[in-house]
């Protein structure tokens, strides 16, 4: 029995150390990747005139969808900012996904709205529309709105895409805020494709916690003041600017976040749309239409922009975030089973042979494995069978890598985008990155678990966010 | 790479922690985890602290070299995060003063640049005194880059003699040479930026260059070339389009279309290019017809509704509504039913816009067969478009009863002057 013991416990050393290897490569690999394609983008925009595109009658034309469920207090605002953004040729399409506040009425009243004939058909499959709403006014010409019963999210974006008509969509929580020109940059990677056709395209979301915030626009932008949202800052400065970055340039990018994307329309539909079984609806697209374009010997690219486009509040109480996380993991977990059969599937070259293998090793199993990890430890302080200079040791390898991970992500927001103007947010930022490994992690890993556990039970809701308002921050 | 950059490395951790008294027991040496635990409980302590510098290096190398090797790696990551950690930190730090730096010695430069030009080129008594303070100012690379930005974005909004002014400026201060060294650098970028600045001030010095670039594989290179091209060519600005073999994207198309309108240079008679191998240059050639609304090339545009290429036929035909081209119609109802949808739609709009009763059949039998809500839309719009006929043919078909289509809805909403 000891003697089983002890392999287990000499398996463990050799299996998780080569893992740890592994781990460890691959995120310097991705920071390099990263790092070489944030300097070719900057390189490549930093001559690129803009301003020929927004007005021009040759550009695509896009249709920017809103799901709105509960936004009363938000509502109104979040439209306005959406019908002034830099481009001619666009339209506003919110759907309003069975609200049971006033949101609609708000709306109606606001933007003088009239019920229309509309003519559309169900291409793909949501729930009943009740109506599609239009202004006389001809200053919001720009918008439409859709009234039908409550489906969620992907159900939402179903409708949307049912009676929009342009050849780009976008799709946007109605809660987030788009840069003014956020459509012109996310619009730029469709127009300059040749042979192979662009069929989506995602950017930086930023966290608007603490920024000023007037008329739908951030005035001034702050790092937040509380822990939870600070950690998350830097949990999403790195993922976005190091790993999503460092993904596109190896053509192996699975995910384009819910708050922001754009895709190409039809083949949006021809993959069969948003999936309404899954809350991790935006990853499962992505996947899908990557699948779609391979089944059909179809070249394309899945572009990524690493320009601050869009702006959202995260949550601020370890309530609504744990309500997040868990969705996330569902998420991530319903798309890898529907999805299975691209594991080290040669057909779907990087897709199948490094996507896939990296989010179920890397990001969906890694939080489980850290849990058993936990647990194992606590073993062995029971057992009394721990020993704690090399546990330090080890302690130390591990927080000083990940600290200096994300401090490559600060330096690279430093040299790129540089949002935070203050000294003072800087120092704080690099502050949250020695805290947060000790702090915020061991939660989020916990998050996750509860996740699976939730998935586990079949408790598959999409959680509530509880939104206060962007003013309100 | 959402929140697990350090969620295995903690998991980790502890499993390191669990093979650490494997280590412990089997490997360690105790001159090496347990050193400074022994030193510690030294009763000489004053001499442990009195320990030389060479002594610790001793120590620390011996500590390296008689460990394991996995424990060796540990100290190695170890050290090398703590020296990137605080690399970064400096580099951080010293990055936001460089760069504030930098941002007040543009700003003032800009302020004094801007008051010198304005001197130099609206008041003749002080165009000497300005111009020598100029070339005081401008005496390195980045002060006489910052004057060539200032003197492109003022030319940007200037016309005529005044912007002739800051050509011969830029002459005079022989800012040539570093535009032109930038032309023939190595660096793309520095290409970009060299080719700019030479079109923005006319000099044609580095031609030779630029036509070269027009085919290079960086697209960047590529679309600044063909700018520079069009800007620095007086007669015929999209000459350019012979020489292009790759192909020319949206983005380029529309760029150099805001050229040509922005800066009112001569438009060409695009239809030059219909017979173009490029094919994008082809499809240009015919946005363009369509936009500036060129006409007398009737044959030519219903001769390429033959073209194997689908996305030439669909502009073909989109052009045919653009210029109210009435003598294509008949050879788009007959093209109709070998169609894609994309191109079937771009036919129905080119009906919409050339509305001709004569057609109507055509146009019911769309609605009739065609199962696509854009299609059907289309159909009954171009039927709409006709006035008095196809209103009333559309009230009619209202008023019916079909079973198998619901034309009210259909017409509904193509009536329904709210819908945009």
């Amino acid at each position: 029995m000891e003697k089983a013991f002890e392999i287990l416990k000499w398996f463990v050393l050799n299996a998780v150390f080569i893992l740890t290897a592994l781990i460890f490569t691959a995120y310097l690999v991705l920071t390099i990747f990263s790092a070489i394609s944030l300097r070719k983008y900057l390189r490549k925009n930093s001559y690129v005139d803009y301003n020929s595109i927004v007005s021009s009658p040759l550009a695509p034309s896009l249709s920017v969808i809103a799901p709105a469920f509960n936004e009363s207090e938000t509502i109104i605002d979040n439209i306005r900012t959406l019908l002034s953004l830099y481009y001619n040729n666009y339209e506003v399409v919110v759907v309003n996904d069975g609200s049971k506040d006033d949101s609609l009425e708000k709306i109606i009243k606001a933007y003088e709205l009239e019920k229309v004939n509309y003519y559309f058909d169900y291409r793909l499959p949501c729930k009943r529309i009740r109506g599609v709403y239009k202004s006389q006014n001809r200053s919001f010409k720009k918008l439409t709105v859709i009234d039908k019963s409550n489906g969620g999210k992907a159900d939402s974006l179903n409708a949307g895409l049912n009676v929009c008509r342009n050849d780009l969509v976008v799709s946007i929580d109605a809660d987030s805020i788009m840069e003014p020109d956020a459509l012109l940059k996310m619009v730029k990677p469709f127009m300059e494709a040749k042979e192979r056709k662009v069929i989506g395209a995602g950017g930086v979301i930023r966290i608007a916690n603490s920024c000023e915030i007037k008329g739908g626009h951030i005035q001034k932008i702050n790092l937040p003041k509380k822990f939870l949202p600070r950690a998350q800052v830097m949990e999403y400065t790195r993922a976005f600017l190091m790993g999503r970055m460092a993904w596109s340039e190896l053509d192996g990018l699975l995910l384009i976040s819910g708050a922001l994307g754009m895709f190409d329309r039809e083949i949006v539909i021809k993959a069969g749309g948003y999936h309404t079984n899954t809350v991790g609806e935006d990853m499962e697209l992505v996947v899908r239409i990557r699948m779609y374009m391979v089944d059909n010997n179809l070249d394309y690219d899945v572009v990524y922009i690493p320009d601050p486009l869009c702006w959202t509040v995260v949550p601020s109480t370890l309530k609504v975030l744990a309500r997040q996380r868990s969705r996330w993991t569902r998420g991530t977990l319903e798309t890898l089973i529907t999805h299975r059969k691209l594991f080290f599937n040669r057909k779907y070259k990087k897709l199948g042979m490094l996507g896939y293998p990296y989010w179920l090793i890397f990001e969906y199993l890694a939080p489980i494995i850290e849990f058993l990890g936990i647990l194992w430890f606590i073993f062995l302080v029971i057992t009394n069978s721990l020993n704690w200079p090399f546990f330090l040791l080890l302690f130390g390898f591990v927080y000083f890598f990940a600290v200096s991970l994300s401090i490559w992500a600060v330096l690279f927001e430093e040299i790129t985008f540089h949002k935070y103007e203050k000294r003072r947010d800087v120092l704080r930022l690099m502050g949250t990155a020695f805290l947060e490994p000790i702090f915020y992690h061991p939660l989020v890993m916990l998050m996750s678990i509860k996740g699976n556990i939730d998935k586990l039970f079949n408790r598959n809701s999409w959680g509530k966010m509880e939104r206060k308002g962007f003013g309100k921050n | 790479m959402r929140q697990q950059i350090t969620y295995l490395i903690v998991s980790l951790l502890v499993f390191f922690c669990s093979a650490g008294d494997i280590l412990a027991q089997e490997k360690l040496s105790p001159d090496t985890l347990s050193q400074d635990s022994i030193m510690v409980k030294d009763d000489n302590v004053a001499k442990v602290m009195t320990t030389s510098v060479i002594s610790y290096a001793q120590r620390l190398q011996n500590r390296f070299t008689k460990s394991p090797l996995l424990i060796t790696i540990l100290y190695i990551v170890i050290l090398y995060s703590i020296v990137t950690l605080i690399t970064l930190l400096i580099i951080i730090l010293l990055n936001r003063g460089k760069m504030q730096r930098e941002d007040k010695q543009k700003e003032y430069l800009l302020e004094k640049y801007q008051l010198l030009l304005m001197e130099y080129l609206f008041d003749e008594e002080k165009q000497d005194k300005a111009f020598r303070a100029i070339e005081r100012i401008a005496n390195n690379r980045m002060n006489r880059q910052v004057l060539i930005d200032q003197m492109i974005d003022l030319s940007v909004n200037l016309q005529g003699e005044i912007k002739e002014r800051i050509q011969e400026l830029y002459l005079r201060l022989g800012l040539k040479t570093d535009s032109l060294e930038k032309a023939y650098s190595r660096k793309w970028h520095n290409n970009v930026k060299g080719f700019r600045e030479l079109a923005f001030m006319n000099v044609r010095d580095a031609n030779d260059k630029i036509i070269e670039s027009l085919n290079s594989n960086n697209e960047i290179l590529r679309m600044e070339a063909q700018i520079a091209m069009v800007r620095l060519s007086e007669d015929n600005p999209y000459s350019f389009l012979d020489l292009l073999e790759k192909p020319l994207s949206l983005w380029e198309q529309v760029t150099l279309h805001e050229l040509l309108i922005q800066h009112k240079l001569k438009v060409p008679a695009f239809k030059q290019w219909f017979h173009s191998e490029n094919l994008s240059v082809l499809i240009y050639a015919l946005e363009m017809v369509s936009w500036f609304k060129q006409r007398g090339v009737g044959k030519e545009i219903i001769a390429l509704f033959d073209h194997e290429n689908e996305k030439v036929r669909n502009s073909a035909y989109k052009v045919c509504g653009e210029i109210e081209l009435k003598t294509s119609l008949p050879a788009m109802i007959k093209k109709y039913p070998l169609e894609s949808d994309s191109n079937k739609l771009e036919i129905l709009l080119a009906f919409a816009k050339v509305p001709n009763a004569r057609y109507l059949h055509f146009l019911k039998s769309v609605l009739d067969t065609e199962d696509d809500v854009q299609l059907q839309i289309q159909a009954t719009k171009a039927m709409e478009n006709t006035d008095e006929p196809g209103i009333s043919m559309l009230i009619k078909l209202m008023k019916s009863k079909s079973e198998y289509k619901n034309y009210q809805i259909i017409i509904r909403h193509v009536l329904d002057g709210r819908i945009y």
